[in-house]
């Protein structure tokens, strides 16, 4: 039983040799591996919903991202929706945003870029309040408030 | 006479030790260059000889002198202080600011630290999703890199991540040297159960409110790293906490203590490590043959792992890092470096050995980045 025990340990002690051994050349397809897991992917809280609208201009693009409630089990009460303006964007941005695609305005927002001013004039009763609104390296993003 | 030959028996003839550095050197070598030196940039040549060399070098005399802790200190405490800088030339050069602001957090852009990882488990069962506003694959620092380096380390090492290859753990480990004495020598052990309770109270709070509450509230390095813009009463509050925990847990207690309280007391990841230390090979061993009950290993533990009742039973606690403080002040060798199924006493070389190569290759891997990153900068001001 101590011989076994001895083997066992040492065994272990060399595999654990070779994992250190390989860890770092085979990082990249580790992480590459690991980032395929099925809960590696960013919670909606933080990368602001898919999107599923847009709104293209000229020379700018609107994303409308999908309404984020997500809590631990089910939906919370109040979520928000993320807005990204890309490509150049005007100094002054006034918008009607219909978020919930029914086809009514739910909010208005106008922005003044270079003084950095945003202004919400909610339509519906479910929108809240502005919660960010900021430059991004790609144009500008805001963030609004709702209740389910 | 008879302490001094017992002592010196994990010393090596230099020649023995040179043997012993060969494989490192070899590995090192790779893994620094990628197997194809490049001498085109002088300063980049530079920072990564001089990084191979420093690597090495402190390898070699943890064989020659039989000692391991002040050498794996210098190391541990370098990649404390380089990491420091590089992320803050990073975050400086990216963002002039070492604060993120909302557009770094909307964007994604906040670099991962393994401190995160216990407040994700929780979120990750129920949600399937990562609750923080990192890169999940490239970029700097990005969250998968971060999971299999921590993953692979605590399997390997333990709570020996704790000494080996977390690049916070060096600020307090540095700070806990500073005086020959400590000046507060009494401590309620308790407190080393804090850590779980940091625990259970972080992994609870994050799932509720789907927000890694530590580093968003807690996490004392914040200070030396990054933290959020400080652009409201509850901003300005959250840099209040960081800075105050980092002054008391980080400098001022382990000055006093010589204790690394920061990982004694708060790290939320430290009693991650301690589960995990169940599991690695590799371990303290006293023989209690050779023990003379002296008691010096528990004065000089830096995580209060080491207790009289501990050495009284021949044990080490589950909070042992493996720093190798209580096996370098141990005059009769009874305590040592061992692996898990061998008794104690027996193999004590090959053990150490085997130990030392693993843990050391990942800790000189691990922090050559952060290290030829801030020597390539100094030499970029020089050349």
């Amino acid at each position: 039983m101590r011989k076994i025990k001895i083997i066992a340990g040492i065994t272990w002690a060399f595999i654990c040799l070779i994992l250190i051994v390989i860890l770092f050349p085979g990082l990249n397809s580790f992480s590459v591996s690991t980032s395929k897991l099925p809960f590696m992917k960013l919670n909606p809280n933080y990368s602001g919903g898919v999107v599923i609208h847009q709104l293209v201009t000229e020379n700018c693009t609107l994303n409308i991202r999908k309404p984020v409630f997500d809590g631990l089990i089910g939906e919370r009460r109040s979520g928000f929706v993320q807005l990204d303006w890309r490509g150049v964007v005007p100094d002054n941005i006034i918008d009607t945003i219909d978020f919930d695609l029914d086809q009514n305005p739910d909010f208005l927002i106008f922005i003044n870029r270079k003084q950095s001013i945003a202004k919400l004039t909610p339509v519906s009763n479910r929108v809240k309040d502005l919660i960010i609104s900021t430059p991004t390296s790609y144009g500008w993003s805001v963030r609004v408030g709702l209740n389910k | 006479m008879d302490n001094i030959l017992i002592s010196s028996t994990m010393k090596k003839s230099f020649g023995r030790s040179l043997v012993y550095v060969l494989p490192m050197l070899l590995l090192t070598f790779m893994f620094m260059t990628g197997g194809r030196p490049d001498f085109s940039n002088l300063s980049s040549a530079l920072a990564i000889g001089v990084t191979f060399l420093f690597v090495n070098i402190l390898y070699f005399l943890m064989h020659y002198t039989g000692k391991t802790d002040k050498f794996r200190a210098i190391i541990f405490i370098i990649f404390a202080l380089t990491l420091s800088f590089t992320l803050i030339k990073n975050m400086l050069e990216v963002r002039s600011s070492m604060s993120f602001s909302q557009a770094d957090i909307l964007e994604c852009k906040i670099p991962f630290c393994h401190l995160v990882i216990p407040m994700m488990i929780l979120p990750a069962a129920f949600t399937n999703s990562i609750i923080f506003p990192g890169s999940i694959i490239g970029g700097f620092a990005d969250i998968s890199s971060m999971v299999v380096l921590w993953l692979v380390a605590t399997l390997v090492l333990g709570r020996g991540f704790c000494s080996w290859g977390c690049f916070y753990g060096g600020w307090d480990d540095g700070f806990s040297r500073f005086r020959k004495k400590a000046a507060i020598k009494k401590l309620s052990e308790i407190w080393k159960w804090m850590p779980f309770a940091v625990l259970i109270m972080v992994s609870l709070t994050a799932a509720l409110t789907l927000i890694p509450t530590y580093c968003d509230w807690i996490c004392p390095f914040k200070a030396v790293t990054e933290f959020e813009q400080v652009t409201s009463v509850e901003s300005a509050t959250k840099a209040l906490v960081f800075v105050s925990l980092f002054a008391g847990l980080v400098v001022v207690l382990p000055v006093l203590t010589k204790k690394r309280t920061q990982c004694s007391f708060l790290c939320p990841l430290g009693a991650v490590n301690t589960i995990s230390n169940k599991v690695t090979p590799f371990t303290i061993k006293i023989d209690k043959n050779a023990c003379t009950e002296c008691f010096k290993c528990v004065e000089v533990c830096p995580l209060f792992a080491l207790g009289k009742e501990e050495i009284k039973a021949g044990k080490v606690s589950v909070f042992c890092s493996k720093c190798g403080k209580c096996v370098d002040v141990c005059s009769k060798n009874a305590i040592h470096f061992g692996i898990k199924g061998i008794p104690a006493g027996v193999m004590k070389n090959f053990s150490r050995n085997l130990f030392l190569f693993v843990s050391f290759l990942f800790i000189s891997v691990f922090s050559a980045g952060s290290i030829i990153n801030m020597l390539q900068s100094f030499f970029n001001l020089i050349f």
